[in-house]
């Protein structure tokens, strides 16, 4: 089981990406072949996203600013953890089931696979609400006035260490009954938790949250530094999003990989489609 | 009598059921407790910069732990009635000497026994916690029934969303749409007194206030006289709702006979 998620270093980037693209491909068909839900799904999670902002709105109509953020501060906000959340669901969408793969031992499958399990489970399904979720979130985006041509790559890359840091939270959250049995309620709010708080802006927390913001749930590697680098950009802050991001992620997957050891097969058969 | 005696026994059920359904709720006290902690940071940002509405920070921090009790204790009907659809199991629950319609309603109150104080005081004890400060005794007079004829409200809602599985099959878009009006024209998070004109003139036109505003206000101060309005206009909610939801049933049962389930 261990080979399977060491298996990352040894097979080739080139093969690995192909495998990556190949299941994306899949996924996208297998939803796109249901053009009716697709489109209802993506049209309704922008309706969600809106309605979310009309809060901002209304508020900060009346409130000029709040602790220095104003309306656009708030539109790049709610841009880069949609569109960076939207990426991690439309791509990976299969870290929501990662949990129950494990609980119910699902992981047989994918075991008997001559492909990385974590990427395999992780690639394995697709969400059209992703789509709704990216494109709300370029819109938001694109209405604040803080991105012009000339910085979307720098927020291209902001928007993939948010995505980044949200892929490995999800995947430690939904990793946890490796080790303490059924936690889908458990596993599934503190994933949500971590939206919620990328939601605000930073300076309403202080104290002990503020620290765990930057932490255990890390709100700030999604949403606060990517914001605060667009407001006034700095090499030194893009290094520590990077660097942490990165960290996160390498963190996950080692939990993963230590996880696996601990897997007790399911004895089921399931074929994934 | 025996005829409510078997509405008791569902909704004794669905009680136990829910009493037992421990993370769910426990989820949501969690929900509540950090969401009132956000929003309590938030409205002292805001007071800083200016309240732009005659209340107290402390005032709109209860008037979110009123508006989220309403709407996290109704448990979402429509999902059970959507898959009691799709699997076929409507045809044998229509066949029982009960009404499917009255057994859904007594099955929501039944949740709401045990939801309701437990999330009452999850609420009211996180915004004690973090305002430190208590509304007028005398508004939770008012906040507690029409809180409770709310969620009522809310959970015939929630039937009338999942009757319509027997047109749509998948009913989520359509409980997504109407969730979140509440959420916006409900005035869930801010009191409708903050919204443009033209949007509670929308709002007015819906029973979303009445639902999540109208019991929330009274901890912002408003008294008995708007007690009476809002009595009334949940009682005129309640008979549109009714109405809707046995008009739409029959239909759906002729439906069902004419097509197979």
């Amino acid at each position: 089981m261990v080979g399977h998620g060491g298996a990352l270093t040894r097979n080739s980037r080139a093969s690995l990406w192909r495998f990556a693209r190949a299941l994306f491909t899949t996924n996208l068909n297998a939803a796109l072949a249901l053009r009716g839900a697709f489109v209802t799904q993506t049209v309704f999670m922008i309706l969600n996203n809106v309605v979310f902002f009309v809060f901002w709105w209304v508020l900060l109509r009346r409130v000029p600013h709040l602790r220095g953020w104003r309306l656009p501060d708030v539109e790049v906000l709610f841009g880069i953890t949609a569109t960076s959340f939207g990426l991690v669901v439309a791509l990976t969408g299969g870290v929501r089931q990662l949990g129950q793969f494990i609980e119910e031992g699902e992981l047989d499958t994918l075991l008997t696979q001559p492909k990385p399990t974590l990427l395999y489970a992780l690639g394995i399904r697709s969400r059209a609400s992703g789509f709704g979720d990216m494109l709300s979130g370029i819109g938001f985006l694109a209405i604040s006035g803080h991105v012009t041509i000339v910085t979307i790559p720098l927020v291209a890359v902001l928007i993939a260490a948010g995505s980044t840091t949200i892929l490995a939270c999800g995947i430690v959250f939904f990793s946890l009954p490796f080790w303490i049995g059924r936690t889908e309620t458990i596993s599934r709010q503190l994933w949500e938790l971590l939206i919620t708080f990328s939601l605000y802006p930073e300076p309403l927390f202080g104290g002990v949250l503020r620290l765990m913001l930057f932490t255990v749930l890390p709100a700030a590697f999604v949403s606060y530094l990517p914001v605060q680098i667009i407001r006034q950009p700095s090499v030194a802050v893009v290094t520590v999003l990077l660097a942490g991001s990165a960290a996160y992620l390498a963190f996950a997957v080692r939990v993963f990989e230590r996880g696996l050891r601990r897997y007790a097969s399911g004895s089921r058969f399931v074929a994934f489609g | 009598m025996t005829a409510l005696r078997k509405y008791v026994a569902f909704a004794r059920i669905a009680a136990v059921q829910a009493a037992r359904g421990r993370g769910e709720l426990y989820g949501r006290m969690a929900f509540v407790a950090v969401i009132l902690g956000v929003f309590s940071a938030l409205w002292k940002a805001v007071g800083e910069a200016g309240m732009p509405i005659a209340v107290e920070m402390s005032a709109l921090v209860w008037y979110l732990a009123v508006t989220e009790w309403i709407l996290l204790t109704p448990a979402p009907a429509y999902v059970d009635i959507e898959a009691d659809v799709r699997r076929g199991d409507v045809a044998y629950q229509l066949a029982r000497p009960a009404s499917y319609l009255g057994a859904a309603m007594a099955q929501g109150v039944g949740v709401l026994v045990v939801r309701a104080p437990v999330l009452a005081a999850t609420c009211f004890v996180c915004a004690f916690a973090v305002t430190g400060r208590m509304p007028d005794p005398r508004s939770f007079v008012y906040v507690v029934p029409f809180g409770i004829s709310a969620m009522v409200l809310i959970h015939a809602l929630y039937v009338l969303t999942g009757l319509a599985a027997f047109w749509l099959g998948d009913v989520s878009p359509l409980f997504w749409v109407w969730q979140k009006l509440l959420f916006v024209l409900g005035g869930l998070m801010l009191p409708l007194a903050l919204y443009p004109e033209w949007m509670q003139w929308l709002a007015h036109g819906t029973p979303f206030p009445s639902l999540l505003a109208g019991p929330g206000s009274f901890v912002l101060g408003v008294g008995s006289a708007d007690a009476w309005t809002l009595a009334s206009r949940l009682a005129c909610w309640a008979v549109v709702i009714t109405f809707g939801a046995l008009v739409v049933f029959r239909r759906a049962v002729r439906n069902l006979q004419l097509h197979g389930g």
